[in-house]
């Protein structure tokens, strides 16, 4: 297997007990208008822990982790990544998103350009490389997700599972210390989830911190280190996944394990 | 046979409408970009200027708004400027009238046009700028307006179109354009019809040439988009 040498990330991922939590957040308020999307969330991941979250559509699961990045502003409660607070200052803002990576549902590949281009946007525009510095690091990690050879071509031109390989390349190009999944195989073919989450358990043996949404349970039982079941805008039960899925302890996640396994 | 001295009057004509056409679609476009952007999130002062501006310029004739500038905004110009304690008359030609009225009703249809472009780009790619650090102003110059581009360019070429032609009309201002020309030589000769022919003539061919150029922007515009499916939006029929 072609495992992901991670290159060294801004922070260490080491799991120094003298380092911040890479995400911690307190008390986690967010509305939709009358909609109470997290309630008093209280959620904490340690450096180099892979974390999935399941749960029901409309659990809060993927408002918690756009809480994480700013995508969505929470209304109540704190947002700490890697010890830096999350406030609504446009520098905090950017301070705290240099640590993240995101992939979407969705990918969000820019359609007008190249895979290439794709990845070396943000080295160019965020982090001012030269276009032949960042086109050797976008080839780097092309050529880690399996895709360096469809480097020339438009999104449009790949399978869905090619696409979010880049785009999952295109995240690590900015080399973020946390790795946030929204859901990554939820609009791919049964073909394209297996490469998809074939890289991602790949990425996961480099011991970079991670975060997935994912209605995947072999994946979760493979590869999280705790498992997290949300409703309702709660965290229902957390446990290390081995416990998660054999002793289930509250009703409700014995239910949603019954129908999804 | 046309005579030669009407057809270089024709000639000159033709330029001053390509003048008024240009620099009024480059208004229009300027006028409807930010009012585009403006009324983009729900804000009541903007939105109560947007509507009377929208119902002012799209409810009355373009050629009566050129009138209005014509004949009253010289007056208009200096009372505005007597309130700021400037006392200054300008004069406004029919050039500038007639710039001003195309650029100001063009741009309140330019601007529906641009906002639901812009409404149309998926939100995750706004949200992929965000999270890539993207600065502002490049996301939205190098991911937002392409995409942008690829939607409006169909409607912004009809109403270039529509302006290029609308300067005929501008002629009862007294502009020295092509339908001017043309007019005056018919009226001469006694041959309006080999003089209007060679102004329809010149218009056919600006809007050929149009088409010409938008094809190519909207190949440009559509790079690496697929089509819809082999048989294009036909296979729903």
């Amino acid at each position: 297997m072609n495992a992901i040498a991670h290159v060294s990330p801004v922070v260490a991922t080491s799991a120094d007990p003298a380092l911040p939590p890479a995400i911690s957040l307190r008390k986690l308020n967010k509305y939709y208008g009358a909609f109470h999307a997290l309630r008093d969330v209280d959620f904490e991941v340690a450096n180099s822990e892979i974390v999935v979250l399941c749960g029901p559509s409309g659990s809060g699961k993927s408002s918690l982790i756009r809480c994480i990045n700013h995508l969505e502003q929470h209304d109540s409660g704190t947002v700490h990544v890697n010890g830096m607070e999350l406030t609504r200052k446009a520098a905090d803002v950017a301070r705290v998103r240099r640590q993240l990576g995101m992939v979407f549902q969705g990918f969000n590949l820019f359609p007008h350009m190249t895979v290439l281009a794709n990845c070396t946007f943000a080295l160019r525009l965020a982090l001012h490389m030269t276009t032949p510095q960042a086109e050797g690091v976008a080839r780097e990690y092309l050529a880690k997700v399996n895709v360096l050879d469809q480097a020339e071509k438009f999104p449009a031109e790949l399978s869905g599972g090619q696409q979010q390989r880049v785009a999952i390349a295109r995240a690590l190009c900015l080399q973020p210390s946390v790795m946030l999944f929204d859901e990554p195989t939820s609009a791919l073919d049964p073909e394209s989830v297996g490469s998809v989450l074939r890289i991602m358990e790949d990425l996961a043996a480099t011991g970079i911190t991670m975060v997935c949404v994912t209605h995947e349970m072999g994946f979760a039982r493979r590869v999280a280190h705790r498992c997290v079941f949300m409703e309702k805008g709660e965290i229902v039960e957390q446990a290390p996944t081995d416990q998660f899925f054999r002793k289930p302890t509250s009703s409700r996640l014995q239910r949603f394990l019954k129908q999804v396994l | 046979m046309p005579l030669m001295g009407f057809v270089q009057q024709i000639g000159t004509g033709a330029l001053v409408t390509i003048q008024v056409a240009v620099l009024a679609y480059l208004l229009a476009l300027l006028i409807g970009t930010l009012f585009a952007l403006a009324t983009l999130k729900r804000r009541l002062v903007v939105n109560i200027a947007w509507q009377t501006y929208a119902s002012i310029f799209t409810g009355v004739p373009s050629l009566l708004v050129a009138f209005l500038f014509y004949y009253a905004g010289s007056g208009i110009i200096s009372s505005v400027l007597s309130l700021a304690g400037l006392n200054v008359t300008i004069d406004i030609s029919p050039f500038m009238a007639a710039v001003a009225a195309l650029g100001m009703v063009y741009g309140a249809y330019l601007a529906d046009l641009i906002r639901s472009a812009i409404q149309n780009v998926p939100p995750g790619q706004f949200e992929a700028t965000k999270v890539l650090l993207i600065p502002r102003p490049a996301a939205w110059v190098l991911v937002i307006l392409p995409q942008v581009l690829r939607l409006a360019l169909p409607g912004m070429t009809n109403m270039w179109i529509v302006v290029l032609k609308d300067t005929a009309l501008i002629s009862l201002i007294g502009l020295k354009e092509i339908m001017a020309y043309a007019k005056l030589a018919s009226g001469v000769t006694k041959e309006p019809f080999i003089y209007y022919l060679l102004a329809s003539a010149f218009f056919l061919g600006m809007t050929a040439l149009t088409y010409f150029v938008s094809q190519r922007i909207e190949q440009w515009t559509r790079r690496g988009y697929r089509p819809v499916a082999v048989k294009g939006p036909a296979h729903a029929l």
